[in-house]
């Protein structure tokens, strides 16, 4: 019975995969392929694959919410350790999907809706300090970097990091720092990144064709 | 006051909470970030429901226009997926959620396959190759320093005659140029990750200078 599962998992990732691909990709111009496609509405088929999967997910997420509030409501009913900070957690959540539900009900009538307040003044400047706060930690990281042995990366790094640093500087004088700059973001850091995309891209690509072909069967686990 | 006025009052309470971290974590911090988890916990979910859920539940299983009991049943799916997914925890009835899983693999694996070759592989190559066109020797610089990275990336190697497993001269030479162009890379992304902080955080310290004296 568990192989049988097995086997039809399989199958689904393999037929609903190259189905979704062959929606994507086939265009009007590729002779057969092309009316195949269109013969058995493939483009159609794939777009409500495609719309499915989005509703699941929207779903999955919902799912993760409601365990989070479950996690620590739990947290609260057996006055664990921390159980204040649960509860403030659980009324926020609530109290924003109350208030929602009251202004979409009529009941609760402002202008901006008190939602919007509560996301742009509280939501947003927790947000805006968090990122804020994210200043400390870089300094520090890159401050002990070098403290456990010094080796030629690391010492390009903290070079070309100080280098940028410096170079943001609005300082006088004909600009040769902000030239070079420029011509490191747009020659050696262009390259990396593009390189750095392109590995990743070309990973994607190896392990969706593993999936697709059914080589790599992780998700049966 | 009015809410408005509350809302900018309270985001400077918060603002001063979160930045309570840099003497060390305490309790104003942690109350703060609890607050935010239920705050984004909350909105992510009316996010989901308005704007996903209830449009497609309005548009299969409570229009009047579904197309017969198909369009019904169609609107039933995701949910049927999303209720199977809640059985993995199950042992005995876990195998069913693989078939979930098997749909949003089958998915998100088209659609990772078909984004990585026609969004990043084919414009990034064909962007190179045009780039060598406009400048040679800079567009003959960026083609060496991608070449050179993704060698850097690459684990194939050959066995030696003594058993020991290395890369080749050349390939560990080429191998450490593209190290050192992932270094600048990802030096200049650093930094630019430290000017970006910098930019909220004075901004945030702009916000609490207002609110102090009322500007």
């Amino acid at each position: 019975m568990r192989r049988l599962g097995a086997v039809i998992t399989s199958a689904l990732v393999i037929g609903i995969g190259l189905l979704t691909v062959a929606g994507l990709v086939v265009g009007g111009d590729l002779g057969w392929l092309s009316a195949i496609v269109e013969a058995f509405r493939i483009r159609d088929i794939s777009g409500i694959f495609l719309q499915l999967a989005v509703i699941t997910a929207a779903t999955t997420i919902l799912i993760g919410i409601l365990n989070l509030l479950v996690v620590h409501l739990r947290r609260v009913g057996r006055r664990e350790k921390g159980w204040a900070y649960s509860l403030l957690l659980v009324i926020s959540a609530l109290g924003v999907i109350i208030l929602a539900v009251l202004e979409r009900a009529g009941v609760l009538a402002s202008e901006p809706p008190l939602t919007t307040i509560l996301f742009e003044s509280v939501q947003v400047s927790i947000e805006s300090a968090l990122a804020g706060l994210v200043l400390f930690a870089l300094v520090y990281g890159a401050y002990r970097l070098m403290r456990r042995g010094v080796t030629w990366p690391k010492l390009l790094f903290v070079l070309v990091l100080l280098f940028m640093l410096l170079a943001a500087l609005p300082l006088p004088g004909p600009g040769l720092l902000a030239s070079a700059r420029d011509w490191l973001m747009a020659v050696p850091v262009s390259a990396g990144a593009r390189g750095i995309l392109l590995g990743i891209a070309l990973a994607t690509v190896v392990t969706g064709v593993r999936v697709l072909i059914g080589l790599d069967r992780s998700y049966r686990e | 006051m009015n809410a408005e006025q509350i809302g900018l009052w309270a985001g400077f309470v918060f603002t001063l909470m979160i930045f309570s971290y840099i003497l060390g974590d305490n309790i104003l911090y942690r109350l703060a970030v609890y607050v935010f988890a239920g705050l984004a916990a909350g909105y992510i979910t009316l996010v989901t429901v308005e704007g996903v859920l209830l449009p497609w539940l309005r548009g299969t299983l409570l229009s009047p226009d579904a197309v017969g009991v198909g369009g019904q049943i169609l609107g039933i799916v995701p949910f049927v997926l999303g209720l199977l997914l809640l059985l993995k925890g199950s042992p005995r009835l876990g195998p069913l959620g693989n078939i979930a899983i098997a749909f949003i693999v089958a998915i998100g694996t088209a659609v990772a396959l078909v984004g990585a070759i026609t969004g990043t592989l084919l414009p990034l190559a064909a962007a190179t190759g045009s780039g060598v066109r406009i400048d040679l020797v800079n567009g003959f610089l960026i083609f060496i320093g991608i070449s050179s990275t993704l060698v850097y990336f690459q684990y194939l190697a050959r066995r030696q005659p003594g058993g020991e497993v290395r890369r080749g001269l050349v390939v560990r030479a080429i191998g450490a140029l593209g190290q050192g162009v992932v270094v600048v890379t990802l030096g200049a992304i650093y930094a630019g990750a430290i000017l970006t902080s910098l930019t909220i955080f004075s901004e945030r310290i702009g916000f609490i200078l207002a609110r102090i004296t009322g500007g």
